[in-house]
């Protein structure tokens, strides 16, 4: 009798252990598919920007080549030096620089200003201006352009000075909060400017703070980092504008973007003379491709040394949470 | 004596009310204006000149009432437009769900506790970040973006015969998909935001009653992020149109860029361009929108339910309790 209960309680013992195993097969397989999935997907993120990697390394001779399909027989400079010549690269760098800086600013200020009328106080109308925020995101940018840009001419006009071609139509409609993607930088102070505890501001009140102190020596002061990830988003977004910049801005100011939408034109205006080649060198896709590794540098460097503001920037819109 | 104390608070009240309303509106200011002059003025102003003929003078702008012309020229007798129109319309109908999709699973993947999670994050952001219209056409020219040719697949055939560009427009999303995974950057990080927001609990008493991984996904998890789903949609919609796979995108830009004249034409293009984006819009919100209220409700009252057993499970043992005592 007690050998049978022995026996039984072996093999439910057994039982038991095979079932842990089992389950723990699970996890791991479980784990595994979710690694090869989340492998799988950055490959296809990647792969375009891989291929444009390994494209701008290579010579001439490695594009033609069959043989050669990532990695270059030998690591080639020359498709970055026509690059560099046909962008006229220091030029057009500063040029974006300043251009986007100056569009980040403006914005940067005003929808501190804006987040904060909507964060710090109650009045009349609030919900429905909050809700034309978000609507003025949903509006598609080509029907609000036109009449923009009949404005911006009749002003030219009236004013003799020329304006279309230069920063100033997009710095003006950034200064009155209609830059681009202006909704979600108003969203994201306006998260922040919420989460600063009201007893600060009453205390400053009861000091004799007035609203203009409260704002700068409160709320600007404690907000270093949220400003900081606005203005970079801010700067990121300019740079990459090219819809209304193109209209505006036509080709007057050299900015990378833009210059990169040319470069074939561009390429047979500004000769290039490789060594080793004729002096007429024929456009590659590998000169294409290292043009655009050049123009999107400084934008991999803005994001590696502030991707994580970037993510909790977008968390702090919180328009999940609405 | 009580009675006009009250009316002086109150009157003070209102004054403090009015005096706030001034402070907001003195640092609303700028955006107010800006919203009215160059964002809401300009939309119902662009519909009025569809149906005008724009013309650029020396004394400034010169419009004549010419009806329904604009819309005519638009849609029948420019060859493009209406051809781009519907490609429009294929790409909308095939990349948001695909985007949305997209994103959704890479946000429940992310959402794990796995290793490296960051590094994935950062990948899938990028994105956002590096991706201009030149850096994207380029990529797209170069056929980067293309990862394998599925022209000769035979299911795509038997599709090419049933209806050609249903099946052109499957054909772009499978050849293209890196392009719908990159405009999944701030979705993914907007269904992360919302899953981290579902409340644990929920799952454990999901998972305590027997339901499976299968079922709490779709019992559970997709009603709650539904709201967030919504938002992505919206996004996509209109964020898919700002980049030149949008086939209209040329064409509304190349009737805008020579402003001496046709800015009529152009605001007509523009106008029935946004009524297709709008109209995506209100179809999201039907297919999206959720009835919160009701929900609330329910959880609301099942909650005074509970509290409510419990304060007679309470009364009956405290009375027990004074019975046994006496």
């Amino acid at each position: 009798m007690k050998a049978i209960k022995r026996f039984l309680d072996k093999i439910s013992n057994l039982y038991a252990k095979i079932k842990h195993n089992q389950r723990k097969i699970g996890r791991i397989t479980t784990q595994v598919i979710i690694y090869a999935l989340l492998i799988t997907i950055s490959y296809v993120f990647l792969f375009p920007l891989l291929s444009m990697i390994s494209l701008s390394f290579m010579s001439p001779t490695d594009v033609i080549n069959p043989e050669v399909d990532w990695i270059p027989a030998k690591l080639y400079f020359g498709n970055f030096g026509a690059a560099i010549r046909v962008l006229d690269l220091f030029k057009t760098l500063f040029n974006s620089i300043w251009f986007s800086g100056t569009l980040a600013i403006a914005q940067t200020i005003v929808s501190a200003l804006t987040g904060y009328a909507f964060a710090r106080y109650n009045f009349r109308f609030k919900r429905l201006l909050f809700a034309l925020i978000l609507v003025s995101f949903i509006v598609p940018v080509p029907i609000i352009l036109i009449p923009r840009i009949m404005m911006i001419v009749s002003v030219q006009d009236a004013t003799g000075m020329s304006l279309i071609g230069t920063v100033v139509p997009q710095l003006v409609m950034g200064l009155f909060g209609q830059g681009v993607n202006s909704a979600i930088l108003i969203l994201i102070f306006y998260n922040f400017f919420k989460m600063i505890p009201n007893v600060l501001f009453e205390a400053a009140k009861i000091d004799g703070a007035n609203a203009y102190q409260q704002f700068w020596h409160i709320t600007i002061r404690m907000s270093l980092s949220t400003i900081v990830v606005v203005f970079l988003f801010s700067f990121v977004w300019n740079w990459n504008e090219t819809y209304v910049t193109e209209i505006l801005v036509r080709n007057n100011v050299h900015l990378m973007p833009t210059q990169l939408g040319l470069f074939e034109t561009l390429f047979f205006q500004r000769p290039v003379d490789i060594p080793g080649q004729d002096n007429t060198a024929l456009l590659s896709e590998a000169y294409k491709m290292a043009a655009t590794l050049l123009t999107m540098i400084p934008l991999f460097i803005i994001y590696f040394a502030a991707q994580k503001q970037f993510v909790e920037g977008i968390e702090k819109t919180g328009i999940t949470g609405e | 004596m009580a009675k006009k104390m009250r009316d002086k608070d109150i009157l003070k009240a209102i004054q403090r009310k009015s005096h706030q309303n001034k402070q907001a509106y003195l640092f609303l200011l700028p955006w107010l204006i800006g919203f009215i002059i160059f964002t809401i003025g300009p939309f119902f102003y662009t519909v009025y000149l569809s149906f005008y003929e724009v013309e650029s003078t020396g004394l400034g702008w010169v419009t004549t009432f010419v009806g329904m012309d604009n819309y005519f020229m638009a849609l029948f007798r420019n060859l493009y437009y209406l051809p781009a129109l519907i490609d429009f319309i294929v790409l909308e109908i095939t990349y948001v769900p695909a985007v949305v999709i997209a994103s959704f699973i890479i946000g429940i993947l992310l959402n794990r506790d796995i290793k490296f999670r960051s590094g994935f994050r950062t990948i899938f952001f990028l994105p956002v970040i590096v991706l201009s219209g030149s850096v994207m056409d380029k990529l797209i020219e170069t056929g980067g973006t293309r990862l394998s040719d599925f022209s000769e697949n035979i299911i795509f055939q038997m599709l090419m015969n049933y209806n050609r560009s249903a099946a052109r427009g499957l054909l772009n999303l499978f050849e293209n998909f890196t392009m719908v995974l990159w405009f999944t950057g701030i979705p993914v990080i907007l269904f992360i935001n919302g899953l981290q927001k579902i409340n644990t609990q929920l799952y454990e008493a999901a998972k305590i009653d027997g339901a499976t991984t299968w079922q709490i996904l779709w019992k559970i998890t997709v009603p709650i992020i539904k709201p967030t789903a919504l938002i992505v949609a919206i996004f996509t919609i209109v964020q898919i149109g700002m980049y030149s796979i949008n086939p209209i995108y040329e064409i509304i830009k190349a009737a805008m860029y020579n402003f001496g004249a046709g800015l009529g034409l152009a605001s007509a293009y523009t106008w029935i361009y946004t009524l297709v984006v709008l109209f995506f819009v209100g179809i999201a919100l039907l297919l999206l929108g959720t009835k919160e209220k009701a929900e609330t409700v329910k959880l609301s009252s099942i909650q005074r339910l509970n509290f409510e057993q419990i304060k007679a499970k309470r009364d009956s043992v405290s009375k027990e309790v004074n019975n046994e005592s006496n």
